[in-house]
């Protein structure tokens, strides 16, 4: 009900040591967008930050508290953004960061951990093209 | 029925024979909600097939049994908390139930009230909203134990309105003191208003003993179906209170001048009803009947030690209830370095369920207790010892595979 059925235990192991040493964690000194994302049933809170010069995300950072699912989805949003235009965001779907994770078929329940990051940096991306 | 037969109670049931991911089901999130025997569940079918009509109003004889079926409905959970028919008012549920008080108290500029930090958002936001208004809430803390600080309502602060509290807590179990709450309340002038959601499924409540002026409970958390709530508001104390919902069946007359409201209970219960919820609460509280409340409330407080017993064993895991004199059977947990969610996850895989996150008490969990959300089990009648060795023997592996030392 909450993640893949036959998720294997190794899996989510390897899950949870991404989610205890994540990357890209800490609030940067740098950075010229911010936006904060929520998933209340879990009680994530989370802050992204972004330098954004041309269009193109030169660095990508999170800090906040939240599950396994939410805080490696995080973290390899960012990974995954760095040196790209952030317009690639705005075609990316819940499936893109199942991939990312190496889990399918995100319960409904857990749909908000996954995306938390997706929809923040979605409204970054608004707020850019609206400059 | 004087011990209570357990597997005969558990095949009353029909969800517990479900396998979840392979594994029997092992329901462990009854302070969520209860789940419900056939005699609900086929009641609602005997409901729809045999008196199904608007009651009150129409006269035809569908009517009539319809509004016999609701009045009785109202008669049997007045019985069960030992209140008067009128006393009791249907509502959704206890954050209903809650609402419309917040809503038809006549509160003023510079009233207070009193909520803590162990309530449950819906006994704490209705409030907080009154803020708007000019009213003043007050937020009484809790210790280490638990235990609320009995302190304040010695010395309520002038001008104390209402006090509001929970009579256990949904995150730590903690059992108050709602009978000397209310009377020391009572001493200094305030109205009292007790949110008996996590309490009435489980023990004997006579509102007569504890005096409280109003009390909040859901059917759902006590075998009856979703959307069915109850409200008691003592008697001389309704007709100090407006309105809360206006509209169909809530008044005795009307003209476009002038409005003659009904009397409580049916001035608060306007429009048609959850008629079908009210004759499943009374049906659920048939068979709660029919088991014992007493025998219920003993049976439920060895299981609870039971489990806390055998939690002894655990390593790597934080427990955040049943530190206070009396608790329910609510057991609040972390595995060390892992969120709650995630620790749910791995217990749902084998086929045991209980919640996680931060339990609609979002600062008692992040303000009070600091953390980031906790797993909770919470234990019902037809819960089991070996149900208890089953979740705690996973909650070991999980704690020893994934819990950081």
């Amino acid at each position: 009900m909450i993640y893949q059925r036959n998720m294997e235990d190794d899996k989510f192991y390897e899950l949870v040591e991404l989610y205890r040493n994540p990357e890209h964690y800490g609030k940067p000194s740098k950075y010229n967008y911010s936006e904060n994302g929520y998933s209340p049933s879990c009680g994530d809170k989370f802050s992204i930050y972004l330098e954004v010069e041309d269009g193109i995300v030169k660095d990508a950072s999170f800090d906040g508290k939240g599950c396994v699912i939410s805080t490696v989805s995080l973290s390899k949003l960012c990974s995954f953004l760095i040196g790209k235009p952030l317009k690639e965001i705005e075609n990316m779907q819940l499936k893109d960061i199942e991939d990312m994770l190496g889990i399918g078929d995100i319960s409904i329940s857990r749909v908000k951990c996954a995306t938390v990051g997706l929809d923040a940096i979605k409204k970054i991306n608004k707020e850019v093209s609206n400059n | 029925m004087n011990d209570m037969d357990i597997e005969k109670i558990r095949k009353d049931f029909p969800i517990l024979s479900k396998k979840i991911n392979g594994n029997p089901l092992i329901y462990l999130d009854n302070a969520a909600t209860s789940q419900r025997p056939s005699i609900v569940i086929d009641g609602i079918k005997y409901f729809y097939e045999n008196i199904n009509a608007n009651p009150i109003r129409s006269i035809h004889s569908l009517a009539e049994e319809a509004t016999k079926a609701y009045n009785e409905a109202r008669e049997k959970v007045a019985k069960f908390i030992n209140a008067d028919p009128e006393e009791i008012v249907f509502v959704r549920n206890a954050t209903e139930a809650i609402n419309l008080v917040s809503f038809s108290f006549p509160f003023k500029s510079g009233d207070r009230i009193s909520t803590t930090y162990m309530e449950h958002h819906s006994n704490l936001l209705p409030w907080l909203r009154l803020k708007e208004k000019g009213i003043n809430v007050d937020i009484v803390s809790i210790s280490d134990d638990y235990e609320l600080d009995m302190d304040y309502y010695k010395h309520l602060p002038k001008n104390t309105r209402l006090v509001a509290v929970t009579h256990a807590s949904n995150v730590t179990g903690t059992i108050n003191d709602a009978k000397e709450i209310t009377r020391i309340s009572h001493e200094q002038g305030s109205l009292v208003l007790i949110d008996a959601a996590q309490s009435i499924p489980h023990m004997p409540f006579d509102v007569k003993d504890i005096d409280a002026d109003f009390i909040a409970f859901s059917g759902h958390k006590m075998l009856a179906p979703f959307g069915i709530g109850v409200l008691y508001i003592k008697k001389d104390i309704a007709e100090n209170l407006k309105p809360f919902l206006t509209g169909g069946e809530m008044i005795k007359d009307v003209s476009l001048s002038k409005v003659i409201y009904e009397n409580a209970p049916n001035l608060f219960e306007a429009g048609t009803q959850n008629v079908e919820g009210a004759y499943g609460l009374g049906l659920a509280i048939d068979y709660l009947n029919e088991i014992g409340m007493r025998n219920i409330e003993k049976y439920e407080n060895e299981l609870t030690k039971y489990l806390y017993e055998r939690a002894k064993e655990l390593k790597n895991v934080e427990v955040y209830s049943g530190k206070s004199k009396r608790f329910s059977g609510i057991f609040s947990f972390n595995v060390s370095g892992l969120h709650s969610h995630d620790t749910a996850y791995l217990l749902d895989k084998k086929g045991i369920a209980v919640r996680s996150g931060f339990h609609c008490a979002q600062p008692l969990i992040e303000e009070r207790l600091k953390l980031d959300g906790a797993a909770r089990a919470s234990l019902y009648f037809y819960n089991t010892k070996g149900e208890i060795d089953a979740f705690i023997n996973e909650l070991n592996d999980i704690s020893e595979k994934y819990g950081r030392r």
